[in-house]
């Protein structure tokens, strides 16, 4: 049992590799069969960066006011989480619940009108 | 041990303790404060593996008056907990390389005893 | 689900804390708009604590608790009260520090509240998920509070090291809660304790791996010796009111909540954490105590000495009773008035001169007999002399050690506490053996806030260490609800 249903994911397997690998082989061989030219220059070899032109290496440093939009984006993404649970279940919870929902965003709005106000929001 | 396939308490136990191995090795060999956060993110998510797998295949859980939901809620917790930590580690990483251009744990040395 | 008690006017301690930190920051983001001076922030954050420990006063052999997650009895009560006063005095002697050499006092005030709800629900606490929340709220609020020194350069390094290891013990904690979880079934603490009563040996390996993570993750916010390695660069780096606050609150609720739990829950499984515990407790204080020794940076000397003292309330944790409790909730109390009038007389210290290294308090006595006198009793209370609050607490505490069968780990802790009185007395002998710095001999005087706040601390001192009964007998009312026999 355990051989046949391998199997099928080894067959998959074997397919799902063909597909990188069958275009580097088949361009390989084109180019030692002399079909395919090779004229290297930089701009040919240049990283293709969706049509921009790419400056430094991939190790460069971002600006550290990314940070701060980083950090609020997490925080207020994440605590959505409570709410989830709670809108699943919103039809059979009492008008408690609601006011608790409420009070929660009212924290998670004073945390975002305190970011606000400290001028965490402006690119400087 | 049904069919051999059924996936069963034990490895999700053993997935975790792997991924929380590699997160503590991470955290406590890594010069980089970055890095060592890393290391920490992975623990946090080994233990949320662990509290999913017992809370959902802890075997006779209910019939023994456990308590499933209480794992899902923990792991709700621990995943907000864990972005909070990033926020605060991440902001104090930028704060100490304002002011001394590395992030370097070894060479953070203004303190020893 | 509907069986809960939702009563939350239980709670109103910490929603005036709350309301106050919230108050806070709301003042401090318009100040300038309301053109408030610069006593208005530390005079609403005293206000606020006045409230909430004279509300918590309400609670007294209360037996109650909120949504089956926090205890509200006389334990509880006890550490509010504790906790408020802490809060008080690092307010009072810290404020003028505050103001020179703190770049945010709103959000410093603010985190000091948040950090005591932490605090107050750690000792409250009677279910995993509430004691790890509450745990993160007091870590962070500190891992922030310590890096908010604008003229010291450690300040930042301080925080990011605390957060960096906070992390990493705060992960071993969960991982030990997710397993005792998975053997127990639940995170209630009650239920815990009922299913570990019938028998654990079928959960082997398991429960003991959780108990092992668990206490490697509650050391690491004792700051037990192998554990320890934050506590003194946290502390030198962190402004001195926090350090203050990191000796006494932080270690005060890591240990509400380590007696709660290893008194409740993990007691009927004491055969397999009792000699992990005496052997964490011998470390420590061993190791606390020689390391500082060689300390010559007071803040960095106190928390080596805090250390030892981890190691000697480690071990009434070892010998659980329902003296040792009671003692130990005793020696937390004394430990906390002699280390805050020491504090608040090295605030008073760094107020005046700025600086903070042992030779820097050579004279003192000379330029200031009446700080000399209180760093002097506060030492002596430390090192456990007689007539002072150290020597009742220790005593009473060693006493229950040595009672519970554990004679041996009480004798390392006697002559640990003699190692500790030679660097105590290293302190002393600076302050008045030694002629004091050229072109600083001049009298000086401490600030109001400053007389009022070591002058009431030093006569606690010696209050405690004369008329313990009182201290006594409310301790025994707040252990007896961990029901110990």
């Amino acid at each position: 049992m355990i051989p046949e249903q391998f199997g099928r994911v080894g067959v998959l397997m074997l397919f799902a590799l063909s597909f990188p690998a069958l275009p580097l082989i088949v361009s390989q061989l084109f180019y030692r069969l002399r079909i395919r030219p090779e004229h290297p220059d930089p701009v040919k070899n240049a990283t293709y960066e969706c049509g921009v032109e790419s400056e430094g290496s991939a190790w460069g440093q971002f600006n550290a006011r990314y940070y701060l939009f980083a950090l609020g984006f997490v925080i207020f993404d994440v605590e959505v989480v409570f709410l989830y649970p709670w809108a699943v279940n919103h039809a059979g919870l009492a008008l408690g619940a609601l006011v608790k929902a409420a009070v929660f965003i009212g924290v998670l709005a004073f945390g975002l009108a305190y970011a606000w106000r400290r001028g965490a929001l402006e690119w400087r | 041990m049904s069919d051999g396939l059924s996936v069963e308490l034990a490895h999700y136990l053993s997935v975790s303790g792997i991924i929380f191995g590699i997160g503590i090795a991470v955290a406590l060999s890594k010069r980089n404060a970055i890095a060592v956060l890393m290391g920490i993110e992975l623990m946090l998510n080994a233990v949320n593996l662990a509290f999913i797998a017992f809370a959902r295949l802890g075997g006779n859980f209910e019939a023994a008056g456990g308590d499933p939901l209480a794992g899902h809620v923990f792991v709700v917790f621990v995943l907000t907990v864990a972005a909070a930590e990033a926020a605060v580690a991440l902001a104090l990483a930028v704060l100490v390389y304002r002011r001394r251009e590395t992030v370097d744990l070894d060479r953070i040395t203004l303190m020893r005893w | 689900m509907s069986d809960l008690n939702f009563d939350y006017a239980l709670l109103i301690p910490e929603f005036i804390l709350v309301g106050t930190a919230i108050l806070i920051i709301m003042a401090d983001l318009f100040r300038k708009e309301l053109g408030l001076g610069r006593l208005v922030l530390p005079a609403i954050a005293a206000l606020g604590t006045i409230a909430a420990g004279a509300a918590s006063l309400a609670y007294i052999d209360d037996v109650d608790d909120f949504a089956n997650v926090i205890a509200i009895d006389n334990y509880t009560t006890f550490f509010r009260v504790l906790f408020t006063v802490v809060l008080l005095v690092v307010v009072v002697s810290g404020y003028e520090y505050v103001e020179r050499n703190i770049r945010h006092t709103g959000e410093f005030y603010a985190l000091l509240l948040l950090s005591t709800v932490g605090a107050i629900y750690m000792a409250g606490a009677r279910e995993l998920l509430t004691a790890y929340i509450s745990i993160e709220l007091l870590s962070f609020s500190l891992y922030v509070a310590v890096s908010l020194a604008k003229t010291n350069p450690r300040s930042a390094e301080a925080g990011l090291k605390y957060v960096l290891l906070g992390g990493v013990a705060s992960a071993m904690l969960l991982y030990g809660m997710s397993l005792i979880y998975g053997t127990a079934g639940s995170t209630q603490y009650s239920e815990i304790a009922a299913a570990f009563s019938g028998g654990t040996s079928e959960y082997g390996f398991a429960l003991l791996l959780g108990l092992v993570l668990l206490i490697a993750g509650l050391g690491f916010k004792a700051s037990a010796v192998p554990f320890h390695m934050w506590t003194p660069d946290a502390y030198e780096g962190a402004p001195l009111p926090i350090t203050a606050y990191l000796s006494a609150t932080s270690k005060a609720a890591t240990f509400a909540l380590l007696l709660r739990i290893f008194a409740g829950p993990l007691l009927p499984v004491i055969d397999q954490w009792q000699w992990m515990m005496a052997t964490i407790a011998v470390m420590t204080m061993v190791g606390g105590n020689l390391i500082a020794l060689q300390q010559t940076n007071i803040k960095r000397l106190l928390a080596y000495s805090s250390i030892g003292q981890v190691g000697y309330m480690l071990m009434a944790i070892t010998t659980i009773s329902d003296a040792s409790a009671s003692a130990l909730l005793v020696h937390v109390a004394g430990y906390l008035i002699t280390n805050l009038a020491v504090f608040s007389a090295v605030i008073a210290f760094h107020n005046r001169t700025g600086k903070e290294e042992l030779d820097d308090f050579a004279g003192l006595a000379e330029t200031n007999p009446y700080l000399a006198m209180v760093l002097t009793a506060g030492m002596f209370s430390l090192a456990g002399m007689p007539l002072l609050a150290g020597f009742v607490t220790k005593f009473i505490l060693f006493q229950a050690a040595a009672s519970g069968g554990y004679l041996w780990l009480a004798t390392v802790a006697v002559i640990a506490s003699t190692i500790s009185l030679y660097y105590y007395l290293q302190v002393i002998r600076r302050m008045y053996l030694l002629e004091p710095a050229r072109g600083e001999s001049g009298r000086w005087r401490l600030s109001p806030a400053g007389y009022i706040a070591t002058g009431t601390l030093t006569a606690g001192v010696f209050l405690v260490g004369i008329y313990a009964g009182p201290l006594f007998t409310v301790a025994d009312r707040a252990a007896r609800v961990l029901a110990l026999s």
